[in-house]
């Protein structure tokens, strides 16, 4: 069954444009010039319950509007959607119950206050029963391990440990869907982990929907089977991702730090991008040479350091557009 | 219901971490008395001025700057705030109706600064003025509908220039305006003061309404005064609500969130 469906959504801005110089800026205040820009056009796609979709694009894109819609803050411009049922414009209180969201970038906890106020506030907010309040929020903390820090106040905590506790307050009523916004931007990778660790065991366990926007490579691979690239404000792909990354996820970066100046081998789908007499930084292409089998060449005991990166979401959309003109 | 009380209730405990910035205030609130007491204390050289006596207008003024510094009109900042920063984004994702919870979160967090200053207002009555003659305790309990209605209506005022954020992108004009309108209508100066025709008029705008309505039913209370009033205030609350209301819902349509 969908949970979400959109068809021909749209939303344009209005935006009043200020010419330079005092002539124009008087002009503006008797007759102001607005432009339109349009942040989603016409997108149409739907999304399975319990389905973990990956929703891609670069900045200004148009991925928060559209979250943003969905869950009933923006008023679209244009077209139709539906989620659980409810119409996001009409019905945004009683769809307010069944989905959660987590926006990287904004708070949802008071600042002064211990996170366990901001999450009592949010069930009597949610009308959770005291009783099913209190053993969803031991098992979230236990999950997302914050019984050390649940009576300090929230501007005492650390990134990590406040992005948990906003996944926590996202989640105690159980959303049947639920929207990230960049969830894990300027997390280590230990807190990413255990985030994304959680997402999959309530993805399993509740069959919980995720709609997901990130930049980060990792979030898109360890989470989701379906991507959808935005750009522009339209869909520009819908793919698996095992096929996005087998077509455009298959550069890893291996930067090595050397004891003694060495060359590297260099296979086909291995490319130097970079040699100083200690360290040499190189791409591997993973669809003609896995990665495993790169590292097994390599003179172990030279190795100081290393380090394997995954190309930037920004590239990989890059790519995805190279390759979109080259094909077509 | 009880989802607006736990928004008051963690509002109270949010607005204790704040004591230093209500120190200041009744500190300011103190000033304030008493450079009035001076002012009023030079002009006073008989006995009444448009029917108060020195002692009335000192307790007048007690009370009207009670009403000011205690009615939350910083909602206006935070509306403004809100819906210029897009903060209001997280807080129309819950199930709950946005203009009563930032009453109900008002309501709170002046609880505190509330108490304390009815206390400071009381005091410094006694101090600069001394008792006012023929005080009826018995008003006590209309007095405070009076400023409970007055403080809902200033609040839902506040409220609906503050959402105008939606509309305008410079709307501190519209609040600064209606401060000032508050100021000389009522806060400053009993409406008595002013001529006749002025006066059939004024009593019947929220300004006055907002400052000298329960002001003046504390230093010269009647039954026949309060039943005009109240009422009026009561309807101008409901009035406030519902501009509010419609302020903040055709507002809503048109929420601009920036970034990404």
């Amino acid at each position: 069954m969908a949970a979400i469906v959109l068809e021909n959504l749209s939303k344009t801005y209005r935006v009043k444009v200020r010419g330079e110089g005092l002539k124009n800026a008087i002009k503006s205040l008797v007759r102001p010039d607005y432009r339109e820009v349009e942040a989603v056009r016409n997108i149409s796609f739907s999304v399975n319950e319990g389905e973990m979709l990956a929703f891609i694009g670069p900045n200004g894109a148009g991925k928060s509007t559209t979250i943003k819609m969905l869950t009933g803050i923006l008023h679209p411009t244009g077209g139709s959607m539906n989620v659980l049922g409810y119409n996001p414009v009409k019905d945004r209180r009683r769809l307010s119950y069944n989905i959660g969201a987590v926006f990287g970038q904004k708070s949802q906890l008071s600042f002064h206050l211990p996170p366990v106020d901001s999450f009592r506030l949010l069930s009597s907010v949610y009308e959770i029963e005291k009783s099913a309040y209190e053993s969803r929020l031991k098992r979230l903390a236990d999950l997302l391990e914050l019984n050390e820090f649940l009576d300090t106040p929230v501007r005492k905590l650390s990134l990590g440990q406040r992005v948990r506790c906003e996944f926590a307050a996202s989640l105690l009523h159980a959303p049947k869907i639920l929207f990230l916004d960049e969830p894990t931007i300027g997390l280590d990778v230990v807190v990413k982990h255990r985030i994304r660790d959680l997402i999959i065991k309530l993805n399993k366990e509740e069959n919980t929907t995720v709609f997901l926007t990130s930049h980060d490579a990792g979030d898109v691979e360890n989470l989701c089977r379906r991507a959808i690239v935005i750009d522009h404000g339209t869909v520009a792909l819908d793919m698996p991702v095992k096929k996005l990354k087998y077509d455009y996820l298959n550069k890893k970066v291996v930067s090595l730090k050397l004891n003694e100046s060495a060359g590297i081998p260099e296979p086909p789908g291995v490319e130097l991008i970079k040699k100083t007499p200690y360290a040499v930084k190189f791409s591997v292409d993973t669809r003609i040479a896995p990665i495993s089998k790169i590292l097994a060449m390599l003179d172990a005991g030279n190795i100081a350091d290393i380090t394997i990166e995954e190309p930037p979401m920004e590239d990989i959309i890059e790519a995805i557009y190279m390759g979109k003109r080259e094909g077509g | 219901m009880g989802k607006y009380l736990s928004i008051a209730g963690i509002s109270i405990k949010n607005s204790l971490v704040y004591r230093a910035s209500v120190t200041g205030r009744v500190v300011f609130y103190f000033v304030f008395i008493f450079v009035f007491f001076s002012l009023w204390s030079m002009i006073y050289s008989g006995n009444e001025i448009a029917g108060y006596s020195l002692v009335q207008m000192i307790w007048y003024v007690c009370m009207t700057e009670l009403v000011v510094f205690c009615s939350g009109s910083e909602i206006f900042g935070r509306m403004n705030h809100e819906v210029k920063s897009g903060e209001i984004a997280y807080r129309l994702l819950r199930p709950w109706n946005y203009i009563f919870m930032q009453f109900a979160d008002m309501l709170g967090s002046m609880a505190f600064s509330a108490s304390v200053f009815t206390v400071m207002a009381v005091l410094l009555g006694f101090v600069f003025a001394g008792p006012i003659q023929g005080f009826n305790p018995a008003s006590v309990p209309l007095i405070v509908i009076s400023f409970v209605l007055s403080i809902t209506m200033n609040f839902f005022i506040c409220m609906s220039l503050g959402l105008l954020a939606f509309y305008f992108e410079e709307n501190s004009p519209f609040y600064f305006i209606y401060q000032k309108l508050l100021f000389v209508f009522g806060m400053l100066l009993p409406i008595e003061f002013l001529p006749i025709w002025t006066q059939g008029i004024l009593r019947y705008l929220p300004f006055s309404l907002i400052t000298w309505g329960p002001a003046r039913m504390v230093v010269n209370f009647s039954y026949e005064y309060a039943f005009e009033i109240i009422p009026m205030q009561a309807a101008w609350c409901v009035f406030s609500v519902l501009l509010a209301m419609f302020v903040f819902s055709r507002g809503v349509r048109k929420v601009n969130v920036h970034g990404g």
